[in-house]
């Protein structure tokens, strides 16, 4: 089980997706998260109408949400710092969870400008100057293009799902749902310590928070405007929320999705990224 | 009477000339010790202290509020023209430089690799303490606008480090792609015209080096720069230029910090090399004093025979005091001077050619850089004569100290007993 956010076109480019959820620990034939002794407490917990969801249902339910062999999406992003707004439209095509396409459409000055994501590698192609260039090791936790958003956070991908424990900790009360716990595997070093997932009754997620390795909370993600896209119900708008920097967000809101399509290969491929514009 | 209480002390010294000669030596080696470890960290801390200040961090900086924490690109100073005119207005101001950086994302071809985009004005970076302070004639003579150092027009200066690492050579193209002050992306192309020589390691490692006007152009920042970096005439009064730039009208929402602001961990690396020089200090003092103490109570006692004889032919005890008081700072005087002068003959002739610790230790010379500060295994010592004058007063101290014991030996004697024994 896997989540390949990227599949989802922008959600998985955009760090905003959440670190893959645990994925390995529920592989088949392992045995269930939850601990007997949290399903009791579960079971005290919960309302008796609604019995306790299965994690491995959950996360996988959060793993395929936007996920498609071939997924066209038109994403727009708001980046909301104190005292400016920059609001970025884009294009973007992917398969599986290796290969993405994501081309700026507005603003004008920016349009054009295209990354390309194979594997672990990134090349951004620059319009203006008709170039196009891979980004280095050294840089993956820079800007991407300019934004707020990590080189990292796009080609990060599923590699947190290794990382994590999952439990189903119970009935969350604020916002009500399902308590989903991830927890770092002892030895992984990576950006987060804990996540929490909130989960509604219908198994879509509704809140993310990620806690770093002092254990304090650092982001915060909201999945919300749950509507049709594409023949799915899934979340269209996901603010994240940087707690520490006053005044920060980042939104990000699916105009148009399509799934399922059959993605020509040329399209990942940095010959067809220079001929475009 | 003074006049032979001097010839009397001086030919006391020299009744028993090993122990007086020892003595010497001993006072000597301690001041000549003293002194040579004040040289060194004169010349030191010297070397530190233009290091620290030189082109990078400058002896005072003035930025936007918010630019030391974020760094981001938009934190710049606006109206560059009227504050660069104010600050140069001011007689302490010896140098301004307008300086614009951005990290980027650079490239020759389709390899990317990180670069910071150094945007400069040529003219405010020569000379000592500029950052083209290294690069020679390519410089270009005071008031050029840059054409003579290979800048203007997206003509470009690479640091030598980052030409070396990422293989780049004069008339190479470089793609920069970064972010502007709006927030879109920024990106150009530009020519590498040279490369540059610097010990800003900053630089050396990372820096694409542009006119001024190019970085605005590309990053967005019309009339406006991150930093502007100032030297000053007379650092002693640094503090003091610093707050009257903070006030000037032109500056008003700009912070003004010096370096020791700046870099406060730097300045008590400064202050501890200070502590280490009056450790050395202290030590000097107790070989002089246990030197002279010894020096002068053994000459007394040896004497009492003597100073009774002077006393019942009526000498007054007072004269008698005062020229074992004189012994002593003859003795320690002299012993001062003959360490100061072997302190300057080995001084002297490093102080123009420097001192080469690495090669002392037996291994290559070296340049360091920490925190983007250079440093060289090289030092030059200085003498400074407020380090000689502190030796001579504290011996001189010393030595009264010490033949106190003996002045009131030499009151308290007896004549009678003392002609007796």
């Amino acid at each position: 089980m896997r989540i390949r956010w990227l599949t989802a076109g922008l959600a998985g480019l955009l760090l905003i997706a959440p670190p893959a959820p645990a994925g390995r620990a529920q592989a088949p034939g392992a045995p269930a998260v939850a601990a007997p002794e949290d399903t009791t407490a579960l079971a005290a917990a919960a309302p008796a109408d609604s019995a306790a969801p299965a994690v491995t249902e959950l996360l996988r339910g959060l793993d395929e949400l936007y996920e498609s062999t071939g997924t066209r999406a038109r994403v727009e992003i708001r980046i909301v710092k104190p005292g400016r707004t920059r609001t970025l439209r884009m294009e973007t095509w992917s398969r599986g969870e290796d290969e993405a396409l994501v081309v700026i459409e507005a603003p004008p000055r920016d349009a054009g400008t295209a990354t390309l994501k194979v594997g672990r590698n990134l090349w951004n192609y620059l319009p203006k100057i008709a170039r196009s260039i891979r980004v280095p090791p050294s840089m993956m936790m820079g800007s991407w293009m300019g934004t707020d958003l990590t080189n990292d956070d796009l080609v990060r991908s599923s590699s947190y799902e290794e990382d994590y424990a999952s439990e189903l900790v119970g009935r969350s009360s604020d916002p009500p749902g399902w308590l989903v716990a991830l927890a770092a595997r002892p030895g992984v070093a990576g950006l987060w310590e804990r996540v929490e997932v909130v989960f509604g009754d219908d198994g879509l997620p509704l809140v993310s928070r990620y806690y770093d390795r002092r254990g304090r909370l650092s982001r915060t993600m909201r999945f919300t405007d749950v509507r049709e896209l594409g023949g799915r119900r899934v979340p269209a708008t996901i603010v994240v929320i940087p707690e520490r920097e006053e005044g920060r967000r980042t939104e990000l809101r699916y105009l148009d999705v399509t799934f399922d399509l059959d993605l020509d290969d040329d399209l990942f491929s940095l010959a067809r990224l220079e001929r475009r514009r | 009477m003074a006049g032979s209480t001097l010839r009397i002390a001086w030919r006391n010294l020299w009744r028993n000339r090993k122990r007086t000669a020892f003595a010497l030596a001993a006072i000597g080696v301690g001041q000549l010790a003293f002194l040579l470890v004040a040289a060194l960290m004169q010349g030191y801390s010297k070397q530190f202290l233009d290091s620290i200040t030189g082109p990078l961090l400058g002896h005072a900086q003035v930025h936007a509020p918010a630019w030391r924490d974020e760094r981001a690109v938009d934190q710049a100073l606006g109206d560059l023209p009227g504050k660069l005119a104010a600050l140069r207005a001011d007689e302490q101001v010896r140098r301004a430089a307008p300086r614009v950086l951005a990290p980027v994302l650079a490239a020759r071809d389709v390899e990317g690799f990180m670069a910071m985009v150094v945007g400069i004005d040529p003219a405010a970076e020569i000379g000592t303490g500029g950052l083209l302070a290294d690069a020679g004639s390519a410089g270009g003579p005071p008031g050029d606008t840059g054409g003579a150092a290979g800048l203007g027009g997206r003509r470009v200066l690479v640091g030598r480090g980052l030409a070396e690492k990422e293989g780049l050579a004069a008339g190479d193209t470089l793609a920069l792609v970064g972010q502007d002050a709006e927030g879109s992306i920024a990106n150009d192309l530009f020519v590498v015209t040279g490369i540059l020589p610097t010990l800003v390691e900053l630089v050396d490692r990372l820096g694409v080096v542009m006119l001024l006007a190019d970085a605005q152009e590309l990053l967005r920042l019309p009339d406006a720069a991150h930093e502007i970096v100032l030297h000053v005439a007379d650092t002693e009064r640094l503090d003091e230029t610093v707050s009257r730039l903070a006030a000037l009208p032109a500056l008003a929402g700009a912070e003004v910090l010096s370096w020791r602001q700046l870099q406060p961990h730097l300045e008590q690396m400064l202050s501890f090399l200070d502590a280490y020089l009056f450790i050395i200090l202290a030590v000097v003092l107790i070989a002089a004093a246990a030197g002279i103490a010894n020096t002068m109570l053994m000459s007394t006692f040896e004497r009492r025979r003597e100073l009774g004889m002077l006393l019942s032919l009526g000498c007054a005890p007072g004269r008698l005091s005062r020229l074992v008081a004189l012994e002593a700072v003859l003795l320690g005087q002299l012993g001062v001077l003959l360490g100061t002068a072997v302190a300057l003959a080995v001084i002297l002739p490093l102080a123009s050619a420097g001192l080469d610790y690495a090669a002392l230790g037996g291994g290559e010379s070296y340049s360091a850089s920490y925190q983007g500060i250079s440093f060289t295994s090289v030092v030059y010592p200085r003498l400074a004569w407020r380090d000689v004058l502190l030796g001579a007063a504290a011996v001189l101290g010393t030595s009264l100290l010490s033949a106190l014991w003996p002045m009131l030996h030499v009151t308290r004697l007896e004549p009678v007993a003392a002609l007796r024994t």
